[in-house]
């Protein structure tokens, strides 16, 4: 009769083995004695960070940096200017862009402009920058000189007026410039110049300082606090931009706490229940997420707005890859509305052929009539079955309508093409599964080929695969769409696959400048549209270069999906823009101009 | 050699052969993770280069800092007559890896260049947290049911020992996954996801302890049921089988008070049931791998789980070096432990040195 | 051998796990080739389709009732209400899927066929690989004794101090195809016998010195005849013990690797890990859409419970002091 008792004491030890797993967690984020964030005074943003942030020195390589040091983040460093994604205007940060040409991009350095320790910023921090990378190969900087020859400097008005030249012999391209004006932050020369010295000007050392316990920056917002949760910014009340660009308004945060979660399902769970204020990250299902006051950029679908293409690559120096029939027949197959109705939830608005968007900034460059002379009808099966048949190809199917295999036009067996796609990425996964359904229903015989992300990224830019998914590493900025085409297209770094100095774009080897095939023309226009100005001219360019690209297929855009995705809560913050009120444009509040949305922001009482 | 005391022989040789397995272990761990793709090659695929030069730069700057090229007294890459950095071999690692090692130096990661050492120590709480009072409650909560159900027999035994089976038969992560959906999304009774609130500091506060506890329920409940049922079927045969021994009935003949039969029945039924303990103790920083993947419980389990899917061969090598001395350790002791308590394996030790 | 079976027919556990087990085994033997799999929903949302008969309101993520269907035809409402492109899809197309489709919108009931059929061959491969290398190294630890014991011993802590799911990734990039079935099933095998291992050894050692085999040692027998002929017999239903318990481990390690994304690749390589690794990275759980998960979890738990039910009661019968 004794042993419920027992019961009952271990039930009633639970609330002990509570207490002893919390005494644990204390050790470890002792670090911290700042009290707690009011909920009205903290914007919590997320989906930049999933590692454990480690360091926050600017110099060091972007992927080993953490939240707001790396990337395109500028809100504690701040670069020359923003690129406002919606309006494809270059705005004023630290600098105000005074002209562009084919000879030098001329940028004003703001003289109001303070680091946080009152020293002005002046041309002697754009200069240590840029020149980090001429003196130190590791440096983040190291591929500027292939574009700006040198930094001139002069005074015009009390402004300094810096030019940064062009190089000619170099990769002569301006438009590089004008990115990098928004991509690289300028950093403090006084005091990165004093570590250096310190340092007998030993890089790799100054690379080991963390720069966490209070950073000199330029920027409204300062690091105070993080550990391997999150990661906690507070307001610099006396930013300089804020007298000079916002009429003296503070930002209305005080803070803004990054959380770092270790699972998509995170980011859902939280914006939902209002604990997570923004994020910039895929969210199936979005559409469902509104009655919980989550919104995004468009109430309806595509609900946020496309930026990037993602490319299904494929090996052309294999048969029958190499047979621009047989790529334009691939094309043709696939069902593009069903890959943004099941795989995407309705983020893709309606697929236009070639590798301009015909929507947004991009449209003034799509020619309608040129893309359907040359394209191939999109997601018409007939059409793609036709193509095969009239190149030689020819499936046979099993008595169930399944696919057994293809004779090729010289009479062998195709092989069984594989679509590599990393495992886990639930999106791609979805696409693939859907592609190989749709390909193989015309014939042509794929395999969905998932593998880790291990023997993935070691495979691309070697070219070791039959297709592969792959987004390029090509942001939104002033130089779209010329860098999609470059990335997709050029050959200027062409190696055959496998080769160890592998090739970081048009990883399918299109185009192999060896081959007595090669169209000259396609680097040609590469090199030419940077230096192109007038708008008439630059169609032009950009029309045949699309319509090569659409004659030879090089690769398949499966989808145009937002380069980052913005959904954000009602719940704790309003004042959000949107397609309704843009003020600025669909990015966090940390990117590009999308940071003016700090000062709009209104708190719910 | 020490053949008069066959005890102490006993630790000594068994304390050799492990410290022979540790080693073995020490080079399996680093030849291992060596078998997959290069790390290096993962990271500068994800990046983007504006010539084949700067990419190489890049590429051999990885390798310098990883320790994977031949370096010379002045810090500069070695090269070869084709002016390729030379390679550094396995060997010249393994020799490097195993002194530092000794000298407590577990690397850097590659992912963010923080040492190995404070990633763990950073994790590791987090995996003591959610498993050590989960594995000591269960295990305390399964043994009493368990000697319970031996015990009673009856519709008690009826009840208990086919719920406990059905428990142990669910996955860990499929309980977790009901719990979260019924408790977390369904009913919206406890937090689904993460250690404690993130708008709360952690410190001493009531806030904090507050919010950690609550954040604490749900997966320690998806391990906790488990195991518990996993360890009173254990107990359940144990005790039975203990039941059926001539000194239980005697005491019972004797009209011994029941708890007093209870004790002698699990003070004998406990010596396996105490093993199993000390080897999950010692498996235990392993991590519920799964648990914490759902409940984003970022311990040891997690950490490596990453490191795995980047080869982060700085982080692999760390966490299992810390698996395998903590597992070698509690297999260690069990057998130490046997041969000390167990009369039987004491008697066998004597006779052998005959 | 027939009163053992006679006995063991007596066990009420028995009877169910038995049940349990050969419906579930015969379902993922068969299921496989005779259900004719529905085909992909007409509806154009992501979202999976509810199993029939039962209507979901997303908006709660609660289940409201169940729907009278008639006939065999059952509107998916649900799924055209949601349709956020504003075209009325195909709204006459009848939902017949029985437990619903996964998020692709493929027939639910015939991926789960094919994944019970694939998680009991590799919890089966992977059984009969541990116990084949658990029994035999333990045989001889327990047998030999001596110095073969201590290397043995040592051999069995390696393959308990490495985690196995690091073997798998590490090894599985050295195959150009990726991860198929049997090469997980073949590895967990790799992974799990040492505690079979532990176990028959502890079983061999104690036989060590009954007299039979004294006897037989006196009369000239090897030592593998000795092994073979008169130690394994005695451990003949241990190790038929074992050998379901490490069936059962199979299969939970299976969608446990799976389950952190490890699972097995390629063409048709479908399992129950797999299944429920697919719900949870299509947020089913957070989205409350149940019949992602349920189904999958429910397979699993059943077999490995009619597993641990046959163990058990053989357990019972085998060791008469535990029966009743």
């Amino acid at each position: 009769m004794k042993f419920p008792k027992l019961i009952a004491c271990s039930v009633l030890m639970l609330p002990f083995a509570l207490f002893m797993s919390c005494e644990k967690k204390e050790d470890k984020a002792g670090e911290s004695k700042a009290a707690s964030y009011p909920r009205s005074q903290t914007l919590y943003l997320s989906g930049s960070q999933w590692g454990d942030p480690n360091t926050f020195n600017p110099l060091v390589e972007p992927w080993l940096v953490a939240w707001p040091a790396n990337d395109r983040f500028n809100i504690m460093y701040e670069p020359l200017t923003a690129y406002n994604s919606l309006t494809g205007a270059t705005e004023p940060v630290l600098g105000i862009l005074v002209s562009y040409d084919v000879d030098k991009v001329v940028v004003d350095i703001q003289p109001e402009a303070k680091w946080s320790d009152g020293v002005p910023v002046t041309s002697t921090d754009v200069k240590f920058i840029y020149e980090l990378g001429k003196e130190f190969p590791q440096a983040p900087t190291n591929y500027v000189g292939d574009f700006v020859s040198e930094i001139k400097v002069d005074t015009v008005d009390g402004k300094e007026r810096l030019s940064f030249m062009v190089n000619k012999t170099g990769r002569n391209n301006p438009l590089v410039i004008l990115d990098q004006l928004q991509a690289i932050r300028i950093v403090p020369a006084h005091v990165f110049g004093k570590y250096l010295a310190e340092n007998n000007r030993d890089f790799d050392a100054v690379k080991k300082i963390k720069c966490d316990k209070d950073p000199v920056v330029s920027g409204p917002y300062t690091l105070v606090h993080y550990n391997n949760e999150r990661i906690v910014l507070v307001r610099r009340d006396d930013y300089w931009g804020n007298k000079v660009m916002h009429d003296g308004a503070l930002p209305a945060p005080k803070y803004i706490i990054h959380p770092i979660y270790k699972n998509n399902d995170h980011f859902a769970i939280n914006l939902q229940k209002g604990a997570l204020d923004a994020s910039m990250n895929y969210i199936p299902r979005i559409n469902d997420k509104k009655k919980d006051g989550v919104s995004t950029w468009y109430d309806s679908p595509p609900y946020f707005v496309p930026g990037s293409m993602h490319f299904l690559y494929l090996n052309t120096t294999k048969a029958p890859l190499n047979d621009k029939k047989f790529r334009r027949a691939m094309a043709a197959a696939i069902d593009y509305t069903a890959i943004s109705r099941r795989a995407l939830s309705n983020y893709t608005p309606e697929m236009k052929p070639g590798l301009i968007m015909s929507g947004g900034l991009e449209k003034k460059f799509y020619n309608e009539e040129e893309v359907n002379k040359h394209s191939v009808p999109l997601g018409d099966k007939e059409y793609a079955k036709k193509v095969l048949k009239d190149a030689g190809y020819k499936p046979f199917f099993d008595e169930k309508g399944s696919l057994k295999f293809t004779i090729g036009p010289k009479g062998d067996t195709l092989p069984t093409l594989l679509i590599k796609s990393p495992s886990g990425w639930s999106d791609w996964e979805a696409i693939v599964n859907l592609v190989v359904n749709q390909l193989r229903e015309v014939g042509i015989d794929v395999r969905e080929g998932f593998v880790d992300g291990s023997q993935y990224w070691p495979n691309l830019p070697s070219g070791e695969f039959d297709m592969i998914m792959r987004k390029p590493p090509v942001a939104v900025t002033a130089s779209l769409p010329w860098n999609r085409f470059n990335s997709v297209m050029s050959s200027r770094n062409w190696r055959p696959v496998g080769d160890g100095n592998s090739m970081n774009e048009n990883e399918g080897r299109y185009n192999n400048p060896q081959a007595p095939d090669y169209n000259k023309r396609v680097d040609k226009l590469l090199d030419l549209i940077p230096l192109i100005a007038d708008e008439d001219s630059l169609k032009t360019a950009y029309t045949e270069l699309n319509n090569i690209f659409l004659d030879d297929q090089p690769v398949i855009p499966v989808c145009h999906l937002p380069e980052e995705y913005y959904q954000f809560s009602t719940k704790a913050w309003t004042g959000w823009p949107t397609e309704k009120n843009p003020f600025a444009p669909p990015q966090l509040p940390w990117v590009g101009s999308g940071i003016n949305t700090l000062w709009r922001l209104k708190p719910v009482e | 050699m020490l053949k008069k005391y066959p005890t102490v022989r006993y630790v000594l040789l068994r304390s050799i052969w492990y410290f022979l397995t540790f080693l073995v272990a020490l080079a399996l761990n680093f030849f291992l993770p060596r078998l997959g793709s290069d790390p290096v090659e993962i990271m500068m695929a994800q990046g983007s280069y504006s010539s084949p030069e700067i990419r190489k730069q890049t590429e051999e700057n990885l390798r310098k800092e990883f320790g994977l090229v031949v370096v010379d007294k002045e810090g500069n890459i070695v090269r070869d007559e084709n002016g390729n950095a030379v390679k550094a071999s396995k060997a010249s690692q393994l020799v490097n890896y195993i002194s530092q090692v000794f000298r407590g130096n577990l690397g850097t990661s590659f992912e963010n260049q923080k040492p190995v050492a404070e990633i763990i120590m950073e994790a590791l709480p987090w995996t003591i947290a959610l498993q050590l009072p989960t594995i000591l409650f269960g295990w305390i909560f399964g043994n009493v049911l368990g000697a319970l159900a031996a015990y009673r027999r009856g519709v008690f035994d009826k009840v208990i020992f086919p719920l406990a089976l059905l428990m142990s038969s669910i996955p860990f992560f499929v309980f977790g996954m009901v719990l979260v959906y019924f408790f977390g999304v369904v009913w919206d009774f406890f937090p689904a996801i993460g250690g404690y609130a993130s708008g709360i500091t952690p410190d001493f506060s009531w806030e904090f302890l507050k919010s950690a506890g609550y954040h604490y329920i749900l997966p320690f409940l998806s391990i906790f049921l488990i195991l518990a049922g996993g360890q009173a079927i254990g107990m359940r045969s144990m005790g039975i089988y203990e039941l059926g021994t001539d000194y239980i009935k005697y005491a019972k003949w004797l009209g011994l008070k029941e708890t007093r039969v209870l004790t002698y029945l699990f003070r004998n039924a406990m010596l396996p049931q105490l093993t199993g303990l000390a080897l999950s103790i010692g498996q235990m920083v392993g991590g519920a791998l799964i648990t914490e993947m759902i409940f984003s419980y970022p311990g040891l389990g997690l950490t490596m789980l990453k490191a795995v899917q980047t080869n982060n061969y700085p982080v692999i090598q760390g966490v299992t070096l810390l698996i395998t001395t903590c597992v070698l350790l509690a297999n260690f002791t069990v057998d130490i432990l046997i041969a000390l308590l167990d009369p039987r394996v004491k008697a066998s030790l004597t006779m052998d040195t005959k | 051998m027939l009163k053992l079976l006679k006995n063991l027919i007596k066990e009420p556990m028995f009877v169910i796990g038995i049940f349990l087990f050969l419906t579930t085994v015969l379902a993922g033997l068969l299921g496989p080739s005779f259900y004719i799999a529905q085909p992909r929903s007409e509806f154009g949302y992501e979202a999976p389709l509810a199993p029939r008969g039962i209507e979901v309101d997303l908006s709660k993520n609660t289940l409201i009732h169940w729907v009278v269907h008639r006939g065999d035809t059952l509107y998916a409402k649900e799924t055209i209400k949601r349709d956020s492109l504003g075209n009325m899809l195909n709204s006459t197309t009848p939902a017949t899927y029985w437990i619903g489709t996964d998020n692709l919108g493929q027939d639910y009931m015939a991926l789960l066929l094919r994944g019970l059929q694939n998680s009991l061959y590799v919890g089966f491969l992977a059984g009969i690989i541990a116990t084949t290398i658990g029994t035999l190294v333990g045989l001889f630890a327990g047998f030999k004794g001596g110095i073969i014991d201590d290397i043995l011993n040592m051999f069995t802590n390696l393959f308990i101090v490495i985690p196995s799911f690091v073997v798998l990734v590490l090894v599985s990039t050295s195959f150009p195809q990726g991860r198929s079935l049997t090469l997980i099933a073949i590895l967990i095998g790799f992974t799990t016998w040492p505690w079979t291992a532990r176990s028959v050894r502890a079983q061999a050692a104690s036989l060590r010195g009954r007299d039979h085999i004294s006897l037989a040692r006196i009369n000239g027998a090897s030592n593998l005849q000795i092994i073979f002929k008169h130690i394994l017999p005695y451990l003949a239903s241990y190790v038929f013990m074992v050998f379901i318990m490490q069936v059962a481990s199979g299969i939970l390690s299976e969608s446990a690797i799976s389950m952190i994304g490890l699972g097995p690749l390629g063409e048709g390589a479908t399992s129950l890990g797999v299944i429920l690794n697919t719900a949870k990275n299509q947020s089913a759980i957070t989205d409350g859409l149940w019949w992602g998960i349920f189904p999958a979890a429910i397979v699993i738990t059943v077999i490995v419970f009619a597993l641990y039910l046959l163990n058990n009661s053989m357990e019972g019968v085998f060791n008469p002091r535990l029966r009743k």
